[in-house]
């Protein structure tokens, strides 16, 4: 659905977006990963035909960006970053007049907009002014609009941004019902976002594309770098020597709390020692309160990915 | 219906939503009426060489309306969507920057020749109670009405350039307003310095006096083609200028 080749946009004096190659499939969600000014809305817009690649270009469901924009504008529901909406509009109104100014049909509208609002939970909202809307409401708005001429592909600039842990899930299991009819393009910096939502991540950094894989994988890695803690009963000496045989465990630290060792264990990729240690603890005897697994957060993972890259450079050159 | 037609309905209807339309018209009638009230005054009297539509289109009154109207009416159109972001729904939707500036203006072209129909009213109403025989010539009201439609179109353009290159309306009407003076100005050059240039440049650009020869009912080819040539400069440039957002 895109075929993004070598996309690149300088602005003066900055490379916001450096040589970004990736490509989303029919049906496919796509998280597209990284922090704030990272390069994702740039990437967007230029894909939108909001902002034109200084190099490289893209095509969206066969139309190339450049050369056929009109096509390209036709296939994409975008919704900006914060959901710009008319406040003095009312729900009804606003839908119609982008179906119109997209090109629906107009005895098709009515039927596709009361569609739309099913699907986005705003059968209701019809005759409400957009300015009193609340911000979970008119980021339904904003997806309702996007998907208003039934476009083959969504591109979705952090579409959970600013809204309660209730709203968000709201809106992840709406896209997630959505993959199944359309590609969707997901911006974000909420790596759980991605985690719930996308086959696929591609993960960009300053400006450039740091990694692109399966979430699943993905995941993986990141878990790698992840920390295990337990907190056991022993004796420091015993617990300490049988941990440091372990393939399993890279480092260690071990904290005295009154008779409790609290651990902090970190080991490589892949690794998950929480068995082995239940089972150590069961054998000897050692009461055990607390055996849990950090999950990987995107903090941790830039610092790996990053890393990763640093030490793989030298291979390169 | 085309993007053209469907935006050009939404930024008309725009203007009966919006508070700001209504409060400039009644401020715009106001002052018409008044004219229209020392019109009929005059026209009384029977003072002899003071021609009808020179009232309306050739007085003070009649700059100080497009000085206030021109810059508020225009300082929203693309301000507004700048400082909302909806600017970029908008350039994404599929609809050229072409369509868009042309549907824009064309809205508020639409409004502002609407908001001039009520004055018409005036002179029917002068019709209808005048004693004597009639004492309007239908051909120099409509050259009047041309002149300030073809003139009120490139004021407008201007201030849809002025919109345009700001995300404040206060900072789009002021610049706009400034930018009315300096064309109003333009025409009482001569009166600075005896330059020849400055003659010509009095003659081509004056809009008060290409005023007053519509509302006589002289309808010159040279005002016309320097107030369309100006609305199309304006609206060209404009366009340009949206475009060149995908390059900056």
């Amino acid at each position: 659905m895109i075929v993004a080749s070598h996309l690149t946009k300088r602005y003066p004096g900055r490379l916001a977006v450096d040589d970004v190659s990736f490509d989303v499939g029919t049906r496919e969600v796509v998280g597209f990963l990284g922090p704030n000014g990272s390069g994702k809305s740039t990437t967007m817009r230029m894909l939108c035909g909001y902002l034109a690649p200084t190099g490289g270009t893209a095509r969206v469901a066969g139309y190339d960006i450049i050369r056929n924009p009109m096509d390209v504008r036709r296939r994409i529901g975008y919704l900006p970053e914060n959901c710009p909406l008319y406040p003095e509009m009312r729900v009804d109104e606003y839908l119609d007049f982008r179906a119109a100014l997209k090109g629906v049909p107009g005895r098709k509208r009515r039927p596709r907009r009361e569609e739309v609002k099913a699907l986005c939970g705003l059968t209701d909202a019809g005759r409400r002014i957009i300015g009193n809307l609340s911000k979970g409401y008119r980021q339904r708005v904003g997806l309702a609009e996007a998907l208003i001429h039934d476009p083959e592909l969504l591109i979705l600039d952090e579409p959970t941004i600013g809204l309660d842990p209730n709203q968000i899930r709201q809106v992840r299991e709406l896209i997630r019902e959505l993959g199944r009819r359309h590609a969707i393009l997901l911006s974000t910096h909420i790596l759980s976002e991605v985690e719930a939502v996308c086959r696929r991540v591609v993960i960009i950094k300053d400006g450039r594309i740091a990694a692109a894989d399966t979430t699943e994988r993905l995941i993986h890695r990141i878990q790698g770098a992840c920390h295990v803690h337990a907190e056991v009963r022993a004796p420091r000496a015993d617990l300490l020597t049988a941990l440091r045989e372990w393939p399993e465990i890279e480092t260690l630290e071990a904290d005295q709390d009154g008779d409790w060792l609290r651990l902090r264990l970190r080991g490589p990729a892949g690794a998950d020692p929480r068995e082995k240690i239940a089972a150590l603890a069961a054998a000897r005897g050692w009461p055990l309160r607390e055996l849990s697994r950090e999950s990987g957060n995107l903090e941790d993972f830039f610092v790996s990915i990053t890393r990763e890259q640093r030490e793989e450079q030298p291979g390169h050159v | 219906m085309s993007s053209f037609w469907v935006l050009w309905r939404k930024e008309l209807a725009g203007y009966f939503l919006s508070p700001v339309a209504y409060v400039t018209t009644a401020f715009f009638l106001l002052v018409m009426g008044l004219v229209f009230y020392l019109l009929t005054g005059i026209l009384a009297a029977g003072t002899p060489g003071v021609g009808l539509m020179n009232l309306m289109f050739g007085s003070p009154f009649y700059w100080m309306t497009q000085l206030v109207v021109v810059p508020v009416l225009t300082m929203r159109l693309f301000a507004e969507e700048r400082r909302m972001g909806t600017l970029e729904t908008l350039l994404t939707a599929p609809i050229t920057d072409t369509q868009v500036v042309a549907a824009k203006f064309a809205g508020v072209f639409s409004f502002y020749t609407i908001m001039w129909i009520p004055t018409a009213l005036f002179l029917v109403g002068l019709q209808a109670y005048a004693a004597e025989s009639p004492p309007l010539d239908p051909g120099v009201i409509a050259a009047g009405y041309f002149g300030m439609l073809l003139s009120g179109a490139m004021y407008l353009a201007i201030g849809l350039l002025c919109s345009l290159t700001t995300s404040n309306q206060i900072v789009a009407a002021i610049s706009c307003f400034s930018l009315l003076i300096l064309v109003l100005f333009a025409g009482f050059v001569e009166y600075l310095t005896a330059h020849p240039a400055a003659r010509i440049l009095t003659d081509l650009m004056a809009p008060h006096r290409h005023m007053m020869d519509f509302a006589r009912g002289v309808v010159d080819t040279r005002p016309v083609i320097y107030f369309v040539s100006v609305t199309i400069g304006c609206l060209f440039t404009a366009v340009r200028l949206l475009e060149s957002r995908q390059w900056r």
